[in-house]
């Protein structure tokens, strides 16, 4: 069976149980320190894509609003971080573990993407590299969170009444 | 002169505000997944999967859709909530 093949996320009962292979639990280990070690230093331009300009027409307001908001999204996405970190060897998800999955998985993707400049609408990252760009590591990293967080949405999904 | 009215026809609901509406609008990018979207609009708005999925092949194809609205303070919140997911999403108040 491919890696692709293996079910990853499924609902038992209301819980969507995780069971990702090893290759999977090790690739999490490795990115999920490292962006939190991103959003503590808040230095990283790849990091604008998190919290894009709310008012783009009014900077004052603009500034008002992140005084306002910016600590709670950092802490929001740290404690999200956490929840990943402890279930990855395998974890049954409720409703907040899945929103801190799919919120972590998809702040990884988006800071990948500013990583390979993927800003222009149907850029294909992988297509557009050589096979020796230095940047390919990124691009798999980057279809593979695309593979994980699409299977574990396709899964909740199916918890919607309709 | 206007003639006299019995009874207001109108229904006040919370989101009333005497400032003019504000509107979050959520705009393409290349990065979301589709269904991705599609899901974020039916767990925080709560909408139907038709309703949710319209909106998001709105944002898709044109490029952007307003996806909520009502007072500065619902609006800034619905946004914030965008944000943590990743969306991108802008306020904009009506003229």
């Amino acid at each position: 069976m491919s890696i692709f093949g293996h079910r990853r996320f499924r609902w038992v009962g209301n819980v969507v149980r995780v069971d990702l292979p090893a290759d999977d639990q090790d690739l999490l280990r490795t990115v999920l320190p490292q962006l939190r070690e991103m959003l503590m230093a808040a230095d990283d331009p790849a990091l604008h894509r998190l919290s894009p300009p709310t008012r783009p027409d009014d900077d004052e307001a603009e500034a008002a609003y992140r005084d306002m908001v910016d600590d709670d999204l950092l802490i929001q996405r740290l404690e999200a971080i956490e929840v990943v970190e402890q279930g990855i060897d395998g974890i049954d998800l409720d409703e907040t573990g899945i929103t801190a999955w799919m919120q972590s998985l998809n702040a990884l993707r988006l800071v990948l993407a500013a990583r390979l400049d993927i800003d222009i609408l149907g850029h294909d990252p992988i297509e557009d590299l050589d096979d020796e760009d230095p940047l390919m590591p990124i691009a798999a990293l980057y279809e593979w969170l695309g593979f994980l967080l699409g299977s574990l949405v396709d899964e909740a999904m199916n918890g919607f009444d309709d | 002169m206007t003639a006299p009215v019995a009874t207001p026809d109108v229904n006040v609901d919370e989101s009333v505000s005497l400032d003019h509406p504000w509107k979050v609008v959520v705009w393409d990018d290349p990065v979301n997944l589709m269904t991705y979207v599609t899901f974020v609009f039916r767990k925080l708005f709560g909408f139907s999967k038709a309703k949710a999925d319209q909106l998001m092949m709105q944002v898709h194809v044109e490029g952007r859709a307003v996806v909520s609205s009502g007072s500065k303070e619902k609006t800034e919140f619905d946004v914030f909530r965008l944000h943590g997911h990743g969306l991108w999403a802008t306020l904009e108040q009506d003229a």
